[in-house]
C-alpha cells in the first residue's frame, strides 16, 4: 500500500495569523484546501475555499463528511484567552468533540488528524520537575482554567485514537508564543513589568514560524503521537524584560495570584490568564526531545531568539497593509471567479484551452 | 502600541531633534565626584597602611589584606555581572555559572576562615563525567550543601560546579527559588536527577532530606532513613558512580532545641526551629555558629557493572543504599574522633 498523502485538507480556525500561515504553507502541497472559522480570514488565499462554520456547532462534523476531506488540521483551539471561561470550554472541548465526531468511524474518509494543543496543559507549580515530558500528563489531575480545558480536550483525542485505528492523530503541545498581541508579549513589553517578588523563573518560548513548521510537518508526514514543541534553551523573565527594554519591578506578592492578576488588569491594562500567571511565578519548561527525534527537525528559533524577534519587531516600521475586510472581499471575488471558471470548463470542456 | 508615523512626521521630528545635555542642577561639585570615584581606592590604601602598622606592632597578621581584597573582588564582580544586561546564557535548569562563581569568593572566606573546613579525599571526585555525591544533611539551613559545592570548586584540581537537588517546597518560596535555581540547583525529582546525570554533571543529593536538617540537637550525627533508596536506582540507570560524603560540623551551626510545628505549618515551612539565638535575637539569630568542620569524600561505589534492570531489584537497591549510609556514618565517626573540639 502506498504511503498516505493528504489530498483534501480542512484547516479549522484558519482566520488568525497562525491558521493563515499554515494554510499558505499547505496550499502548494495538497490538491484541495478548505478552511473554516467563525471570523473572516486575516489574509486572502486564492487556493483555499473558505467556509463560515463554527466548530462549536455539530454542523462541522457533517461538513467534514460532506467535503470528504482526508486530513483535518484542527487549530480552532483557544489558549490565550483571559476572559469568558465558558466560551473557552465551548470552543476547546465541545469544538474538538464536534471535529472528532466528523473524523470518527469507518464511514469517515479522514485518515489524518492534527490537533493544536498547548504547553498550558502542564500548568506550572513549584512541585513540578524542571522539565515536563509528554507522558507526565494525568487526565484525572484537578486543574482550572485553560489547563483543565486542554486536559479535557486531549482526553477526547486520546479516546478517539483508541477507537479509530484508521486515523493517525498528532497532538502538538505548542510552547508559549510571544507574537505581537499575545498576553505574554503584552505583559513582557510593559515599560515597568511587575513580577512576583523573589521569583525569576525560566521561560521557554516558541516562534510563530516554528509553530507553523511543526503543524505543516505533522500534516504532510505521518507522525502519530503527542509532541512537545518549543524553542531550544530557556531565558529568565528578568532577561526577557530587559530584552524588551523594560524594567522588572518585583512587587507582586507571591501568594494569592488572583490579586496580582486583578492589579495587572486594572493598573497595567494587561489581562493575564491564570495559567500564565503561574508560569511567570514558577516557570514552565518542556522536554522537546521526542519531537526533535520524530520530526528530525529542530525549531529554528531558540527561546532567546524568539524573544529577540519580538523586540526587533517592535523597532521595525509597520507597513500599511490593506485592511482585512477588503481582503475578504477580494477573496470572495476570487472564489466566485474560480467557481465560474470551473462551471465553464464543465459545460465546455475545451473552453480552458482557448 | 505603535505610534502613528508618516514620512512627513518622521522628517519633522528628525529636523526638530537636538542633542540635550543632562541638566546641571543635579550634579555634585567636581571634587566631590572625584572623591566618590576614588573612595574605594583610598579605603584600601588606608587599610593596607593600617595592616602593615599592626603587623609591625604585634608581629603577626592582624588584618589580612588578601581576605579584604576577596570581598572587594566580590563587589567588583557584582558590578561586572550587572553590566552584562540581558546578554548571558543560563542552562535549561536556570543555572548561571558566572553569577555563581562570583558568590564562591564569598563562600570561600566562610569555608576557610569561619568554619575552617578540612577536606579529605576530594581526589575521589572525578575530574570529568557524571557522578552522584551522597551526603548527610544537617543544620537548619543547607550550609552543608554550600560548603560541599565550595570544596569541590576550590580544592579540586579541576574546579567543577556541583548541582544539588533540593526539596520542591523550597522552589515555591520567594527569594529561595530564585537563588537556588540560578546557582544551579534542581528539584529533587528522579527525572531531574536523570537529566542532570545524562548531561555528565556532578549531582549532590541529600537522601535524608528535611528529616536530616530538622532533627533536634540531641539527635546530632545520627543519620535518618535514606529515603527509599531512589538515589541508588537513578544512579544505576544513569551508570553514575556514587560518592558518599561525610560532613562533620554542620550539626552545631544551629543547635535546634525545639521545633514549633504549628508555626511551621502556618508559614508553610518543613519545620520552625528554636535555637538559643533564634528567634530571640531576630535576624542576628540566623548567624550560624563557628563550629569546626570536616568534609570527607569517600571512594566511589561503582554501579556501572550492573545492568539497567538492576534498578528495579528492590533488594539490591536497598542493600547498596545501606552500604552508602554505613560508609557515611562511619566517616562521621572517624572525623568526629579527628576533631579536637566542637569549635576548635
Amino acid at each position: 500500500m502506498p504511503p498516505f498523502r493528504p489530498r483534501r485538507v480542512l484547516v479549522t480556525g484558519v482566520s488568525n495569523q497562525l491558521g493563515a500561515a499554515v494554510a499558505r504553507r499547505l496550499a502548494p502541497h495538497v490538491e484541495q484546501l478548505f478552511g473554516c472559522d467563525v471570523a473572516d480570514p486575516v489574509s486572502a488565499l486564492e487556493e483555499m475555499d473558505f467556509v463560515h462554520a463554527d466548530t462549536r456547532l455539530s454542523v462541522v462534523g457533517k461538513l467534514i463528511r460532506r467535503l470528504s476531506v482526508d486530513t483535518v488540521v484542527h487549530l480552532a483551539v483557544v489558549v490565550d484567552s483571559p476572559h469568558d471561561e465558558r466560551g473557552v470550554h465551548e470552543t476547546d472541548v465541545i469544538g474538538t468533540m464536534n471535529v472528532l465526531v466528523g473524523c470518527a468511524g469507518s464511514s469517515s474518509s479522514v485518515r489524518r488528524l492534527v490537533v493544536k494543543s498547548s504547553q498550558a496543559i502542564y500548568g506550572a507549580g513549584p512541585q513540578d520537575p524542571s522539565f515536563c515530558s509528554e507522558d507526565m500528563i494525568n487526565f484525572d489531575r484537578s486543574a482550572s482554567g485553560v489547563t483543565r480545558e486542554m486536559l479535557e480536550m486531549e482526553q477526547l483525542v486520546s479516546e478517539f485514537v483508541v477507537r479509530n485505528e484508521q486515523c493517525d492523530a498528532t497532538v502538538l503541545r505548542l510552547g508559549f508564543r510571544v507574537t505581537e498581541g499575545t498576553s505574554l508579549a503584552r505583559y513582557l513589553s510593559l515599560p515597568v513589568v511587575p513580577t512576583f517578588a523573589g521569583f525569576d523563573p525560566r521561560l521557554q518560548l516558541l516562534h510563530e514560524d516554528d509553530a507553523v513548521e511543526s503543524i505543516v510537518r505533522s500534516t504532510l508526514g505521518r507522525h502519530p503521537g503527542v509532541f512537545n514543541v518549543a524553542g531550544d534553551g530557556v531565558i529568565l523573565i528578568s532577561q526577557a524584560v530587559a530584552i524588551m527594554g523594560g524594567t522588572a519591578a518585583p512587587v507582586l506578592p507571591p501568594y494569592g495570584q488572583w490579586l496580582s492578576r486583578l492589579a495587572l488588569r486594572t493598573l497595567a491594562g494587561v489581562d493575564l490568564p491564570a495559567h500564565l500567571a503561574s508560569v511567570i511565578a514558577y516557570g514552565s519548561v518542556m522536554d522537546c526531545a521526542r519531537a526533535q527525534a520524530e520530526f528530525s527537525w529542530k525549531p529554528s528559533y531558540s527561546s532567546r531568539q524568539a524573544m529577540d524577534a519580538l523586540a526587533l519587531g517592535r523597532q521595525a516600521e509597520v507597513i500599511e497593509a490593506p485592511s482585512p475586510p477588503q481582503e475578504y472581499e477580494l477573496q470572495v471575488y476570487l472564489q466566485q471567479r474560480r467557481r465560474r471558471e470551473r462551471r465553464l470548463t464543465a459545460v465546455h470542456p475545451t473552453a480552458d484551452k482557448n | 502600541m505603535i505610534a502613528p508615523s508618516t514620512r512627513a512626521l518622521r522628517r519633522r521630528n528628525s529636523q526638530a531633534a537636538e542633542i540635550v545635555a543632562p541638566s546641571p542642577g543635579l550634579r555634585l561639585p567636581k571634587p566631590v565626584r572625584r572623591l566618590q570615584r576614588r573612595a574605594p581606592m583610598y579605603a584600601l590604601q588606608g587599610l593596607s597602611r593600617l595592616s602593615s602598622a599592626l603587623r609591625e606592632l604585634t608581629g603577626h597578621e592582624v588584618i589580612d589584606l588578601n581576605r579584604i581584597m576577596e570581598v572587594a573582588q566580590f563587589a567588583y564582580q557584582q558590578r561586572q555581572l550587572a553590566s552584562r544586561g540581558p546578554n548571558y546564557v543560563v542552562d535549561d535548569f536556570g543555572f548561571d555559572p558566572q553569577w555563581t562563581e562570583s558568590f564562591i569568593s564569598l563562600f570561600k572566606s566562610l569555608y576557610r576562615d569561619y568554619w575552617r573546613v578540612e577536606t579529605s579525599g576530594v581526589e575521589n571526585v572525578p575530574a570529568s563525567g557524571r557522578a552522584l555525591l551522597v551526603a548527610n544533611h544537617a543544620g537548619v539551613l543547607p550550609w552543608d550543601g554550600t560548603m560541599i559545592k565550595t570544596a569541590v570548586f576550590t580544592e579540586h584540581p579541576h574546579p567543577r560546579h556541583v548541582r544539588a537537588l533540593v526539596a520542591s517546597q523550597f522552589m515555591g518560596m520567594p527569594v529561595m527559588s530564585w537563588f537556588l535555581r540560578r546557582s544551579g540547583q534542581a528539584v529533587g525529582h528522579p527525572d531531574d536527577t536523570r537529566r542532570l546525570l545524562e548531561r555528565d554533571e556532578l549531582v549532590l543529593v541529600f537522601p535524608e532530606g528535611t528529616r536530616g536538617t530538622g532533627k533536634g540537637f540531641r539527635q546530632r550525627y545520627r543519620l535518618r532513613r535514606f529515603g527509599r533508596g531512589g538515589f541508588v536506582a537513578t544512579a544505576i540507570r544513569a551508570r553514575a558512580p556514587i560518592i558518599p560524603v561525610s560532613v562533620v560540623g554542620s550539626e552545631e551551626i544551629y543547635p535546634m532545641v525545639a521545633d514549633l510545628r504549628p508555626l511551621a505549618r502556618l508559614f508553610g515551612l518543613p519545620y520552625f526551629p528554636l535555637t538559643p539565638f533564634w528567634p530571640w535575637l531576630g535576624p542576628l539569630g540566623m548567624i550560624p555558629l563557628p563550629s569546626k568542620w570536616r568534609l570527607q569524600f569517600h571512594p566511589a561505589v561503582e554501579v556501572s557493572h550492573l545492568p539497567a534492570k538492576a534498578a528495579d531489584d528492590q533488594h539490591l537497591v536497598m542493600a547498596l543504599a545501606d552500604e552508602v549510609r554505613d560508609t557515611i556514618q562511619q566517616g562521621i565517626y572517624d572525623n568526629l574522633k579527628l576533631r579536637r573540639g566542637v569549635f576548635l
